[in-house]
């Protein structure tokens, strides 16, 4: 069950505000990591919405984003079509993936969710990587960047552009709490723990899934978009199967199923990633080994295991489960 | 050998950073935009190491400040990395760039940011052809230039029907197109064609077996990386070159893959703007240093970053400065070096060099490359580019 | 006639590389309900070693039989240091620590044997090419269908005729009954996961003189893998079997029919068996 707690609301609030201010004082490099930052923290909270509260672990996210960014980026860069009607276009194509992706895969579940997910998210990849239409494996270049000046913002300015990337990154979180607070995520979250009693009570068990992942799907693609923006390039690399682990990876590490963890998770790895790869070329085994340690040490992320300190300081009550294992269990009973 | 060259590496990046910090007004930055790791790794690290052979002979290495960035096998860092050094470091000129994707993606952004650019790699024909700028130069290759010259040559040698095989994506396209195009209009003909899934084709054996069953006079080939290992050998060990003699773009056995390749890749013939056993004053004093610093032979993409290098010392030379006097000067570099005469198209700004078609010849010290023919001084067309 | 031929050797050759890889995944599955995504970069590490072992004897069989005893030792290494412990953790953790691994895995390897591809020759018994029904083909192909066969019958008869098969079925019926009946679910556990292990370094020991030998060669033989598997359903010998012919059959006839849907092919099988099966054409447990 999800409940916006004090400790949630401090958290987001204090990571989106901190970011804010980083903003303000960094030099356009550290720009670009927040606006790297604030795409994946929407990435990661789409991908919790699916997987830690509805135990549906994807591996299609990254083609999803990919989706989201692509179509934007033909609209801006092959039909002048404006962004301001390109983003919602884009949004829309990611909701309606994620729906037939929901809806054809709700059937299976555990190992064979994920490799169903994998399928139709490497088909995706496949076919714009041999699509020369669409730019091939050297992706499209020249997309536009959304045009606020309306608002007086200049969306040409990184520091701008990495506030309004920030702002759409907390949005995505009021978004996505909201769903998960309202009777579709209660009932969502009560499928997740038993699916077969859910079913019982007369529930279009599949519809709740496929809408879930329609909503992911769209927030998803919301961060495809900013990506494409920000480089003003897309290519194919955005939506293979390793980026879906990725986005794997930084839920994991922040916290499955406490939609802010995801969120500082996000941020975390961009960080991390940054400062490994400046002392070593070898960084992609420390983040396999910063991987392996989370999941051994608990398996609550770094968000996570602070909630859960804070929690047992208040209340000493029977330790409660781990999302992650809460996740598994359910996995195993479908076994 | 390889621990020691890594741990050399690392000591003279380490060695460049901290020089960083001594902030000579006179030092002039340069961002080298390369691979260090995924596929592409060994590439990096060989142009890296030519490009560094070029400072130090000319006694030059304290004139550069270079700034390092890796692109990974991702376009999108690769894209972010270049925006960084431009916006944030200020170089004063860029070099590097392996991948044609990224190349594509920062051209507007150099060119707008009027920083000079040396490619290093990328051989994608539009970036000195219809996208090509003042500040875009290329020391390496375009597609079309490596592979055309094969099609009248291969014609010459009594091969009148071929079928081509490339790896599905946009170079592979490339490459066997140049080739097409200038060997249709000699007179031959293409009897078959087969795409194949980029990185995800390991056993040829499919594609292999239907290009023997259309009975080509040759075949002709792209492949690079392990897919030109894997191809090479599963050709030889389906029995085609007994029957088949196997062309191809000259990456297919290029020095760094001919020791995993083995005998299977004697007798193949191909056409590229380097090979290490040229027979000149020139490559051999390049061989020797090469030799020296990193224990083996070069390859195309050592030279490739030599020639990076030495031109940017050759516009130092003549004396630039900023990012507008080095844009200008190179492209009046012109010498002779390892891969033989060298100039700088001025109206696309891509290299004029010679293509050397060579094959594969055991030889005392392991398999070599003997030097078959040489088509001397090859330009590109403009092709849409208004350099001039 | 002879085209068609060769294409279905193709096919069968490139079947029996992936069975002899899903073979110890799905084996391991059905066992310890894991899914070892580090099993392509046990495949990599068999492969390293056979080169590293042929540099050193001399000859090919050195590596043939160096490569299955080293990754079983890492095997050993990774089951007491990591896997144990994972044991009770539930899946999605597993899969997790060795979606890490794969990362730690490359890295050492990287740094141990650089980036540059290696290989191999093939053995000097099993080169050229030989006659099978009216056709050339090469030896060393006809080699590894040869041995995927006999790895396929000695695991048939090792699961179905021996005391060890039949704790191994009781095992993954009900692991909790199997332990009840005083079976040492724990040992067993262990030996599957070694001989999985093994058998992913011979995969790629026999790779190596078709394949170059790189550090990312086993997460582009991963996704293949874990489709046959997942086709064929976790878990069962059959199910490995069906996969592997199913998975190596549609990339073969796939490249020569529909070259433009080659690359898609597989995975508009896997969508397409588990939209309509969804736990696989042969699940271990009904």
């Amino acid at each position: 069950m999800f409940q916006q707690t004090r400790t949630k609301t401090i958290t987001i609030v204090l990571l989106l505000a901190g970011m804010a201010l980083y903003t303000g004082f960094a030099g356009f490099y550290g720009r670009e990591l927040i606006i790297e930052a604030a795409y994946l923290v929407i990435l990661a909270i789409s991908l919790d919405l699916v997987a830690g509260y509805g135990g549906m672990i994807s591996l299609c996210h990254g083609a999803i984003f990919g989706i989201g960014a692509y179509v934007f980026a033909v609209l801006t860069s092959m039909y002048d079509i404006s962004p301001l009607i390109a983003l919602p276009a884009a949004i829309v194509a990611g909701a309606i993936f994620g729906l037939f992706v929901g809806a054809v895969t709700s059937k299976t579940s555990g190992i064979f969710f994920i490799m169903t997910t994998l399928a139709f998210g490497q088909m995706v990849y496949v076919y714009v990587f041999e699509n020369r239409a669409l730019g091939g494996d050297d992706g499209l270049s020249g997309v536009e960047r959304i045009d606020l000046s309306w608002l007086g913002l200049d969306m040409g300015n990184s520091m701008q552009f990495a506030w309004f990337s920030i702002v759409l990154a907390g949005l995505a979180y009021v978004v996505a709490a909201a769903v998960l607070r309202s009777g579709f995520g209660r009932t969502l979250v009560g499928i997740r723990s038993n699916e077969g009693r859910m079913r019982a009570l007369g529930l279009p068990v599949r519809r709740y899934k496929a809408v879930a992942f329609a909503i992911s799907g769209a927030l998803a693609a919301l961060a495809g978009t900013i990506a494409a923006q920000q480089t003003m390039f897309v290519s194919p690399q955005m939506m293979g199967w390793m980026m879906s682990g990725e986005a794997l990876v930084i839920v994991i590490l922040g916290g499955l199923g406490t939609l802010v963890g995801p969120a500082v998770g996000a941020v975390l790895f961009v960080f991390l990633q940054h400062e490994v790869s400046e002392l070593t070329r070898y960084w992609h085994m420390i983040v396999g080994i910063v991987l392996i340690l989370v999941v051994v040490l608990g398996n609550r992320g770094a968000y996570g295991q602070i909630e859960h300190m804070i929690m047992h300081r208040r209340r000493p009550v029977a330790p409660a489960k781990s999302s992650l294992e809460a996740a598994s269990e359910q996995e195993e009973s479908h076994a | 050998m390889k621990l020691a060259m890594t741990t050399a590496l690392a000591g003279a990046m380490t060695l460049s950073a901290s020089a960083a910090f001594a902030q000579d007004e006179e030092k002039i930055d340069v961002g080298m935009i390369l691979p260090y790791v995924g596929v592409y790794a060994s590439l990096g690290e060989e142009i890296d190491q030519g490009f560094m052979l070029a400072l130090e002979e000319a006694g030059m290495t304290d004139r550069f400040n270079i700034i390092r960035e890796d692109t990974e096998a991702s376009p999108q860092v690769g894209v972010a990395a270049t925006r960084k050094l431009i916006l944030e470091d200020e170089v004063d000129v860029l070099t590097g760039l392996v991948s044609s994707g990224v190349l594509g993606a920062v051209r507007d952004f150099v060119d707008q940011s009027q920083t000079p650019l040396i490619v290093s790699n990328a051989g994608n024909d539009e970036a000195t052809g219809e996208d090509c700028s003042p500040y875009i130069t290329r020391v390496s290759f375009s597609n079309a230039q490596v592979n055309r010259p094969m099609g009248q040559w291969l014609y010459d040698q009594g091969m009148r029907t071929v079928y081509t095989l490339a790896p599905d994506y946009a170079a592979g396209q490339q490459h066997i197109g140049a080739f097409v195009e200038a060997f249709e209009e000699a007179g031959g003909e293409v009897v078959g064609q087969d795409y194949t899934p980029f990185g995800q084709t390991q056993d040829f054996g499919p594609y292999l077996t239907t290009a023997q069953a259309a009975d080509p006079d040759a075949i002709f080939v792209f492949y690079a990386g392990s897919e030109a290992i894997n191809f090479v050998k599963q050709y030889d060990s389906f029995g085609i070159k007994e029957e088949t003699p196997l062309y191809g773009s000259g990456f297919l056995t290029s020095q760094l893959y001919l020791e995993a390749e083995g005998p299977a890749a004697v007798g193949v013939v191909t056409s590229l703007h380097y090979v290490p056993t040229l027979d000149t004053p020139e490559n051999k004093a390049f061989v020797e240093a090469f030799q020296a610093a990193a224990d083996r032979l070069p390859s195309e993409y050592a030279v490739q970053g030599y020639d990076a290098g030495r031109s940017l010392v050759e516009a130092v030379k003549a004396g630039a400065t900023d990012r507008e006097s080095i844009k200008e000067a190179l492209r009046e570099v012109s010498y002779t070096g390892p891969r033989g005469p060298l100039e700088i198209d001025p109206a696309t700004n891509n290299i004029v060099q010679n293509v050397y078609i060579y094959d594969i010849v055991e030889g005392e010290n392991g398999l070599t490359q003997e030097l078959i023919d040489t088509v001397e001084a090859v330009r590109d067309e403009p092709n849409g580019c208004e350099l001039e | 006639m002879t085209f068609w031929i060769v294409q279905a050797l193709n096919g069968l050759q490139l079947s029996m590389l992936l069975f002899l890889l899903s073979i110890g995944l799905t084996v391991i599955f059905g066992l310890m309900h894991f899914v070892n995504l580090a099993h392509g970069a046990l495949y990599t590490l068999g492969a390293y070693a056979a080169v590293s072992a042929v540099a050193a004897t001399g000859t090919y069989w050195g590596g043939f039989v160096f490569a299955p005893l080293a990754v079983a030792m890492a095997g050993v290494v990774l089951y007491t240091g990591l896997i144990r412990r994972m044991r009770k953790a539930g899946p999605m953790s597993q899969v997790l620590v060795t979606f890490g691994l794969i990362f730690v895995f490359l890295d050492l390897m990287r740094i141990t044997w650089g980036d540059l591809a290696l290989s191999i020759a093939e053995p000097t018994l099993f080169t050229g090419r030989s006659e099978l029904l009216g056709v050339a083909y090469p030896t060393y192909r006809l080699f590894i269908i040869g041995l995927g066969l006999a790895v396929m019958l000695g695991l048939w008869v090792l699961l179905s005729r021996t005391q060890i098969g039949a704790m191994i079925r009781a095992g993954v019926d009900n692991d909790q009954m199997a332990a009840c009946l005083g079976i040492n679910v724990e040992r067993l556990f262990f030996i599957v996961f070694c001989i999985g292990c093994a058998l992913a370094g011979l995969a790629g020991a026999v790779a190596a003189p078709v394949l170059s030998v790189t550090p990312d060669m086993g997460t582009q033989i991963l996704i293949p893998t874990l489709i046959v598997v997942v086709i064929g359903g976790l878990g069962s010998l059959k199910g490995a079997i069906a996969g592997s012919l199913m998975v190596g059959f549609i990339q073969t006839f796939g490249a020569v029919l529909a070259p433009q849907l080659a690359s898609v092919s597989i995975y508009a099988l896997l969508a397409a068996v588990l939209i309509f099966r969804p736990a696989g054409l042969f699940p271990a447990k009904a």
